[in-house]
């Protein structure tokens, strides 16, 4: 095709944009794969039997505060990577916040629980299932932003995958929340954390192939 | 005579708002750009550089909601420019004889290059905003003189002097910090 065919064809079809168009466009495909997480969560393994009292108490709260934080601050970090020109990431410090914080959480439980109990404590009754829970529960997120990304313009394919994968990993362990009833700071910054690692090292694999435009 | 960063922002600025005229005047405007700044990059012939140019303009097209109104247009522009000249060696070296070494090497350059430019950007980040934009645009984006004075609306002897200037104090930085 003849270059000025191309310009008269694409100048054919100029949809207006909106200033926000990469953020809600992230938002989009986040919510879609979400939605399909909690279905599965909540179809398949229900959600905790205690989840309204729960609400009450401060662990719930703990762990949302911790993963909702991540997951915003990774959607803060794959938004920048969804432009071409960005060369340097902002506020990719503010992530290390909700983990120092759950971290003096889990130090103020420690010394606050007889040592022969530390171990139950770490592993609680589900520490085998949960980060391969959480990855699992990212797919469907993760696939919702390579939705996301196909109307963007991501240069640095490997670093936008992880923090996809990020995102991911954080919003689907924000998800099985809803059905995990483990209490302890140090069991959710090592297994949620681990699981959500897990994603975020799927995204860095993966993004390089599935982010090409 | 080359389009200038004001005149180039504001009609994709109106492209963004839905005034197709615009948005096509923008892609015209953005041809001979964009044939120049392959030509002096690629070494293919120009079937090739006809292609990239087409790649980078359907980029800029479909993908146009990337643009943040609030920074440079050139510098969002010839990033998705350098992106697919990059991701067109990466795609053409799996079915490339040994004869094309040559453009192997290139391609092999150009990612080395995408990393070094992390570094550049921080010595960059040191010096006056203008002399940074200067060296940005000679030095690495690869315009002329000529073609930098009239993107950024300085004159030419501007664009030397901040050039010389600020190459100046990054070789006397680096070859302090050695010391």
């Amino acid at each position: 095709m003849n270059t000025d065919d191309l310009i008269a064809t694409l100048a054919s079809d100029v949809p207006p944009v909106k200033r926000s168009a990469v953020g809600r466009r992230l938002v989009l495909g986040i919510a879609a794969g979400a939605a399909v997480s909690a279905s599965y969560v909540l179809l398949m393994w229900g959600a905790r039997p205690d989840l309204a009292v729960a609400m009450h108490g401060f662990y719930f709260w703990m762990k949302w505060a911790y993963t909702i934080s991540l997951a915003f601050g990774a959607l803060a970090l794959t938004a920048q990577l969804a432009r071409p020109e960005t060369h340097r990431l902002r506020w990719l410090w503010l992530l290390a916040i909700p983990v120092l914080l759950l971290a003096s959480v889990g130090v103020f439980e420690l010394l606050h629980t007889p040592q022969t109990q530390w171990l139950a404590m770490w592993l609680g009754q589900s520490w085998k299932q949960c980060p391969w829970r959480v990855l699992s529960l990212a797919m469907p997120i993760f696939i919702g932003l390579l939705w996301s990304f196909r109307r963007l313009a991501p240069t640095r394919l490997r670093l936008a995958g992880a923090a996809a994968g990020l995102a991911a990993g954080a919003f689907a362990a924000t998800v099985y929340c809803l059905h995990c009833p483990e209490a302890s700071a140090i069991f959710v910054l090592t297994w949620y954390s681990l699981g959500i690692l897990l994603a975020a090292s799927f995204g860095a694999l993966v993004g390089p192939r599935l982010l090409r435009w | 005579m080359r389009a200038s960063e004001e005149q180039l922002r504001g009609l994709m600025i109106a492209g963004l708002d839905g005034n197709a005229d615009d948005h096509a005047a923008l892609l015209r405007l953005l041809v001979p750009m964009l044939r120049g700044f392959y030509r002096r990059r690629a070494s293919g012939d120009g079937d090739d550089i006809e292609d990239l140019v087409q790649d980078t303009l359907i980029a800029v097209h479909t993908r146009r909601s990337t643009y943040d109104r609030d920074r440079p247009f050139t510098a969002w522009l010839f990033a998705i420019a350098r992106y697919k000249m990059i991701d067109h060696f990466r795609r053409n070296r799996r079915t490339q004889p040994i004869e094309g070494l040559e453009d192997i090497l290139i391609a092999e350059g150009f990612e080395d290059a995408s990393s070094a430019r992390m570094d550049v950007d921080d010595l960059l980040d040191t010096l006056p905003p203008k002399q940074a934009r200067m060296i940005r645009a000679t030095r690495i984006e690869g315009l002329s003189v000529a073609e930098a004075a009239n993107t950024h609306g300085v004159g030419e002897s501007d664009v030397k002097i901040s050039v010389h200037r600020g190459l100046k104090t990054l070789m006397a930085r680096i070859q302090g910090g050695r010391a």
